[in-house]
């Protein structure tokens, strides 16, 4: 009995066996003879990576290469892992059931901190050691990508190449030395050799100190492969719609924000191109939803024109055109009438002007009232986002959340004779993180969370009808901890696997303890991690080249102290430094 | 009315029928087949499938009906274009009304993968989880005809309002032949409607008799 056979006759014993069992549209055609093939990884189940932008490019790139083809594997359930080990089946590709073991490249999406124990979860399925340096010429070269390349020193050693910034071109190199390595038979060393000269690869292995890795960046967006033909899940994913992509960067320049500095240079496609792609993927995929996806996607310089034909086209077939992620201060009436949705989200993070101007979140008084527009459009529901811990956060600013909620309740009342809105208040704990300008600051502590999230808590609970929900922290904790982690976590990923840690971005299967005891098996605290960083102190991530520079970002830390505000970079350029890695397109 | 006859094999035999809807509305949209609405206040495309399949087995007798004005040949053309591999167009059929395959459905046939020997199938009990709870039931009834198929067993089963889960016949089936049958091992053949009291093949009802 074949694999796949042996792989089918498991799954009728599984929840949710179409997560695994492949067919999706706009799948390679798996009769084409290819020279090498990779696989795509992502540490989470298919319904979550299924909605991942990136991997889906890159796996466009790759099949449509005469000579290669990309497939996907995404974290199985705990209970197919269990039946894979009792029925002695490894970790198989999504689309030929090919373990990952036999590929030439394999992978990693790395998204998110709570994901990396599933990195290890699904190596261990795969039977692929967890260390770069225990696998031989036998084994795929594993590498990682995606925005936890920011700072790849805690799972460093897991992968022997590690894609630093935007993967769409040098991922196909990647995959071309490799093949081309493995074919004629060179060692491993003299493969990581090759990879090491491309721009944006990390080579950790072969890292001398000193050495600077520069990010990857697509120059030249507007004519860089884009997303035609995306994957119809076979299942009901997160996201079950075609994404735009509208732009890469932001110019809002929030100083908690790792996206925004991350991404930079601020890269804008034109309406043609963009309007263009979402005409191919609505076409080619028959989804019924079309979502605009940036940082802040009304600030995309030529929305008006796209929004004007893609609602032409949407409204000819059919098609739902969703705009999130709306920044109040550039909310106009008439997006209101075009959306028919039921529930406004806002995302003001601070409750006071004061903290606001200290994290560089441009949002005013009068634009939070401004939602009243959209009270008289027929809006009954508010969702607003908030972030506790915030540097030099008082109580006095988590009154001020309480307060936007009061008054936001009083203008929908003198609108709407004396009825009450549905407010909503979702409050996340503030992590620190690299290649920001707070990538110095402490993390409150776990108890300070606890005591600020209760004092909120009583404060909105004398408000009737709003809802307080709020994120755990202690998985904010560990978080942080990971996101400004050095190499020595690396074992204690491996410490938490061992003692039991799997899909920690579950509250069902978080596991507090674990975690707390890897980090003492090695002799470490969370706290090392979460505490205010010295100005002077080396960063582990201090050698990745992301063009925003140091002196930058330290800059913007110390006007934020100061409580002065940094002006949209649509207004002219700041100096980040972003500069010197290509041209942003909105100056 | 048009009503597409298709197979269910590979990998879409783990596509549960909600997840079915969605794919037919989307191969729908790629192959531009435009699809009548309802009327009312919620319109939606009036398209028609006949009763679920249980997750896991293979079918070569699955229907979908589509009210559209599309001629029969260039659907049938476009539809296949437009399906995933999961899905293989077998044949098309056109009515003058819905065929409302899911109301009338009675009975279906199965062919599991284990060589034939003859079968008893008298006092049919089975034991099954429903809600968390085990239930017998003895299915005699619903268990019209057992017979050899190519070498291997056809069971023909209630379908529809009485009906009958092929996978929870499984292991009674075990007990009885001696075999180790897993739903992966089920394939549906055929599907029937009942007309004055006899059984007729869905395919010879969509074509030849005219609708009541
Ligand atoms: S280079 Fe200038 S315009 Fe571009 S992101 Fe940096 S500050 Fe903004």
């Amino acid at each position: 009995m074949d694999l796949k056979e042996k792989f089918f006759e498991i799954l009728p014993e599984v929840e949710k066996p179409g997560r695994y069992s492949g067919g999706e549209w706009n799948s390679p055609d798996l009769k084409k003879p290819v020279k090498g093939d990779m696989c795509f990884c992502f540490p989470d189940l298919y319904e979550i990576g299924m909605s991942n932008l990136g991997i889906q490019i890159l796996y466009e790139i790759v099949n449509d290469q005469k000579d290669f083809r990309a497939e996907r594997c995404f974290a199985p359930g705990l209970d197919l892992a269990k039946k894979l080990k009792e029925n002695d089946i490894p970790l198989l590709s999504i689309e030929s059931k090919k373990p990952l073991k036999d590929f030439t490249v394999v992978g990693f999406s790395v998204g998110f901190e709570l994901l990396y124990s599933n990195i290890l979860y699904m190596l261990d399925l795969a039977r692929i050691p967890f260390f770069a340096k225990e696998r031989d010429e036998s084994y795929p070269i594993v590498i990682a990508g995606g925005p936890c390349s920011v700072n790849p020193e805690p799972f460093k050693l897991f992968f022997d190449a590690i894609v630093c910034g935007e993967g769409e071109e040098v991922d196909l190199e990647i995959l071309k030395i490799v093949t081309e390595g493995k074919r004629l038979k060179l060692k491993k060393r003299e493969i990581l050799e090759k990879l090491k000269a491309l721009e944006g690869v990390y080579v950790p292995e072969l890292y001398r100190e000193g050495e600077r890795v520069k990010k990857a960046v697509i120059e030249d967006f507007e004519h860089a492969p884009s997303l035609r033909r995306p994957l119809v899940p076979t299942i009901e994913s997160v996201h079950d719609r075609a994404t735009l992509e509208l732009y890469r960067g932001c110019a809002s320049g929030c100083r908690f924000c790792q996206a925004g500095f991350w991404y930079r240079p601020i890269r804008e496609k034109s309406a043609d191109a963009c309007f263009d792609q979402a005409v191919s993927m609505l076409k080619s995929t028959g989804f019924s939803e079309l979502s605009l996806c940036s940082l802040s996607t009304s600030d995309y310089s030529h929305l008006e024109e796209l929004e004007g034909r893609l609602n032409e086209f949407c409204d000819e077939h059919r098609v739902y055109l969703a705009l999130p992620s709306l920044r109040i201060s550039s909310f106009k009436p008439g997006m209101v009438d075009k959306s028919r949705r039921s529930s406004l989200t806002f995302a003001p993070e601070a409750g006071t002007q004061r903290l606001r101007n200290v994290i560089n979140k441009n949002v005013s008084e009068e634009e939070i009232d401004k939602i009243s527009v959209a009270f008289e459009a027929g809006y009954d529901s508010v969702k607003l986002y908030f972030m506790m811990g915030l540097p030099t956060e008082t109580d006095e600013d988590i009154r001020g959340i309480a307060e936007i909620v009061r008054r936001l309740q009083g203008i929908y009342k003198s609108l709407r004779g004396g009825r009450i809105p549905n407010i909503s208040v979702s409050c996340a704990v503030f992590i620190p993180k690299p290649c920001t300008p707070f990538q110095w600051e402490a993390q409150i502590s776990f108890d300070e969370m606890r005591r600020k999230q209760n004092f909120l808590r009583g404060l909105l609970s004398k408000i009737k009808g709003v809802n307080f929900s709020w994120h755990g922290a202690e998985t904010s904790v560990l978080e942080a901890a990971l996101a400004r982690g050095d190499e020595r976590l690396c074992a204690v990923i491996v410490e938490a696997y061992r003692l039991g840690a799997r899909f920690d971005g579950w509250t069902e299967h978080f596991k507090w303890d674990v975690w707390q005891k890897a980090f003492e098996n090695c002799g470490l605290t969370m706290q090392e991690y979460t505490r205010e960083r010295a100005e002077s102190e080396p960063l582990a991530w201090d050698f990745i080249d992301s063009g925003v520079t140091k002196a930058y970002l330290l800059l913007e830390r110390h006007k934020s102290r100061e409580g002065v505000t940094t002006k949209n970079c649509r207004e002219g350029c700041n100096g980040c430094g972003a500069l010197s890695r290509g041209r942003c397109t909105v100056l | 009315m048009k009503t597409v006859k298709f197979a269910k094999l590979d990998s879409f035999t783990f596509i549960s029928h909600i997840d079915m809807l969605r794919h037919m509305t989307r191969i729908l949209r790629r192959a531009e087949i435009p699809v009548k609405r309802s009327n009312g206040f919620n319109p939606h495309a009036l398209v028609f499938f006949s009763p679920p399949l249980v997750l896991g087995a293979r079918s070569f007798a699955e229907y979908v009906s589509i009210d559209t004005d599309m001629p029969l040949e260039e659907l049938l053309a476009r539809f296949s274009a437009s399906a995933p591999d999961g899905m293989k167009v077998i044949r098309g059929f056109e009515e003058d009304k819905n065929p409302n395959l899911q109301g009338k459905i009675v009975a279906s046939d199965y062919v599991f993968d284990a060589p034939y020997s003859p079968i008893n199938i008298e006092k049919f009990e089975i034991s099954y989880q429903k809600k968390g709870e085990t239930v017998n039931e003895d299915v005699s009834s619903k268990l019209f005809c057992a017979w050899e198929r190519e070498g291997k067993l056809a069971m023909r089963l209630a379908t529809g309002n009485t009906n009958l889960r092929p996978d929870r016949i499984l292991s009674e089936l075990n007990a009885r032949l001696g075999a180790s049958l897993r739903v992966t091992d089920i394939e549906k053949i055929a599907q029937y409607v009942e007309i004055e009291g006899k059984l007729v093949d869905v395919d010879e009802y969509l074509t030849t008799i005219e609708m009541i």
